[in-house]
């Protein structure tokens, strides 16, 4: 999609800072426009918002509440969030200035959703090998990422030449990888 | 507590007490005790943390008990406690005779540090103290004369679990192997003649700066030593060395193609140490008060942190060479892991002095790779930004070591010509 395209759906909202728009499933940053003046990197704030969604979608199914229309709205410190699921192929963020109304946030966030839902094309489900997703996950979420790859070689046993090309791993060592990154992260089960 | 703190000035080794001692920040402390648990698993990992703990603390116990005078158990454990604290590793309370007991810590410098680095980011399934708990055993052992290497002490709450408070149960057990003892006169015997390298005009008077800047310096009211963005502890080296050789050990043994993988975990101890600690120290204002402001060049950082690594007690760290940009080559006659290694192990078969490995390489990255004029602040952020990825632009290489019977030990970095800049 190109930028101006992104830019149109969003160039008549008030107090609108930026907008990503995640490619789901693998939660890869597919577009985004961030006003000139701020500092961030898409790149590294896209993916969070695709892990947040999934991971709230999961939520909701363990209360028997899940719905496809659910939103999250973010109120941090100095920004208003709304992040959401768009047609199961995208998330789309909107980051406004956090003065703006929150029933004016809502009303522009629907206004977007649909000129986006017609901008954004369907996307192929590549499904990728899962120990590709299990890396990728770590190395976003491990405390020290750059010696998480060495700690999983050192804890399951496979070389790190191997874990650095993850698609090439047997179905074995796929489940090490899984278990020591569990591990690694304090977590019962991964999500992806 | 700083009557007890000597150096063997020409080697630039220190003693605590009777005991082989060094200041180590929490990143060194938790990144080592992490490798070890990847290497062998959390249940041999946390034992060998705890066998190593009680060893080497047991000497101190006793020779300090012994030069204080202190002869009933409570004034012992009494004693214990404020060693503890004074050493940066929290408030530590035992209560127990000869059928076991209870210890009680708060502030614990690796459950504490842990969470404060660490708790934010993942959750922890496992106790952090496994050096408390060999503490405790060892103090309840000196106190109450029960069989040496008997006593246990498990950690049955941790902050770093979450809990309020870290609380061990202490019980008598089999005896455990004993270990060859590696204190003052095993290391002394360990030593050759030493020698001075380039700048040592600077580096020495610097030295000798930080070693009267640290001598007052103990534990606050948490029992902590918080400095330049880290958490210092005053650590016994026969607890590091251990942990770490009988680590390499095990997996040579039992998983021999994972060597190479451990032993990267282990230099990355000794680069994280030194890129926190002695960057958090040459930005500090203390430092410039001492060395003067920050030029920016390459020269001064490399002095500094040659002057730091000998105040800290890791030993008589010389400059043999440096040309900036390219090559940095330091020379010892010993480090405090090569006169280890030799007292317990004999010839060591290559050299594997692996944390001065890694503080050689980050000497380099501190030197070249760090803007020291824009004051950067030295967190996690800063560290994955210029660590994250590779390869480097700097690689490592120990070419000699006096455990393996070279005349001396050489570490050499130099430029990786392949790696991003």
């Amino acid at each position: 999609m190109a930028q101006s395209s992104v830019k149109e759906a969003v160039n008549d909202v008030p107090g609108l800072r930026a907008v990503f728009v995640t490619a789901m499933p693998d939660c890869l940053l597919y577009d985004s426009w961030i006003r000139p003046e701020e500092s961030w990197a898409a790149e590294e704030a896209a993916s969070y918002f695709g892990d947040l969604v999934r991971a709230n979608r999961e939520g909701l199914r363990a209360l028997k509440s899940w719905s496809a229309e659910m939103q999250v709205t973010i109120e941090s410190a100095d920004l208003l969030m709304i992040v959401r699921e768009l047609r199961g192929d995208f998330v789309v963020t909107l980051a406004f200035q956090r003065d703006a109304p929150l029933g004016m946030v809502r009303l522009h966030a629907k206004r977007v959703m649909e000129r986006l839902d017609q901008l954004l094309p369907t996307l192929e489900a590549q499904e990728r090998p899962r120990a590709v997703k299990i890396t990728e996950f770590l190395e976003k979420y491990a405390p020290d990422p750059h010696a998480a790859l060495h700690r999983v070689a050192l804890r399951t046993g496979i070389p790190l030449g191997t874990l650095r090309k993850p698609e090439t791993l047997e179905s074995s060592q796929v489940a090490l990888l899984e278990s020591s990154v569990c591990d690694i992260l304090g977590l019962e089960s991964l999500s992806l | 507590m700083s009557s007890l703190r000597r150096y063997l000035p020409e080697h630039d080794l220190m003693y605590f007490g009777p005991s082989p001692a060094v200041y180590h920040c929490h990143h060194f402390n938790l990144f080592l005790d992490q490798t070890i648990d990847d290497a062998l698993g959390f249940e041999a990992g946390s034992r060998l943390r705890f066998l190593a703990a009680r060893e080497f603390a047991t000497p101190l116990l006793a020779g300090v008990a012994e030069q204080s005078k202190a002869t009933t158990p409570a004034e012992k454990l009494e004693l214990a406690s404020k060693l503890f604290a004074g050493m940066g590793h929290g408030r530590l309370q035992i209560s127990a005779d000869a059928r076991g007991g209870e210890a009680k810590g708060s502030f614990l410098h690796y459950g504490y540090s842990w969470s404060q680095k660490y708790g934010h980011v993942v959750k922890r399934r496992h106790p952090a103290d496994a050096f408390g708990a060999g503490f405790a055993a060892a103090a309840t052992e000196v106190a109450l004369g029960t069989p040496q290497d008997t006593m246990t002490a498990t950690e049955v709450g941790c902050v770093a679990l979450k809990a309020p408070h870290c609380t061990f149960s202490l019980k008598p057990g089999e005896r455990a192997p004993r270990e060859p003892p590696v204190g003052e006169s095993e290391v002394g015997q360990q030593l050759i003649p030493t020698f001075n390298g380039l700048y040592e005009e600077v580096i020495q008077p610097i030295t000798k700066g930080l070693r009267d800047f640290t001598a007052p310096v103990q534990g606050d009211e948490r029992g902590l030593v918080q400095a330049f963005g880290v958490y210092v502890t005053l650590h016994l080296a026969g607890y590091y060395n251990r942990i770490s050789y009988e680590a390499v050990q095990q997996v040579e043994r039992k998983a021999p193609h994972s060597l190479g993988v451990l032993e990267d975990l282990l230099r990355e101890s000794g680069h994280v140490c030194v890129f926190n600690t002695f960057g958090g120290i040459i930005l500090s204002p203390e430092w410039e008060g001492m060395v003067g402001p920050l030029t920016g060049e390459a020269l001064p950082i490399v002095t500094g942190c040659i002057a730091i690594a000998r105040a800290l007690g890791f030993g008589r760290w010389t400059v043999a060479e440096f040309e900036p940009g390219k090559r940095l080559v330091v020379r010892a006659p010993c480090s405090y892991e090569s006169v280890f290694y030799q007292a317990r192990y004999g010839k060591a078969a290559r050299p594997n002095e692996y944390f001065l490995q890694g503080a050689c390489l980050a000497i380099a990255q501190l030197a070249h790779r760090v803007e020291w004029k824009n004051k950067p602040v030295l967190n996690a952020d800063y560290y994955n930004a210029l660590f994250r990825g590779g390869p480097l632009p700097w690689k490592v290489e120990q070419t000699k070591s006096t455990a393996c019977g070279h005349p001396v030990t050489e570490v050499v970095v130099t430029r990786n010509e392949a790696a991003r800049a």
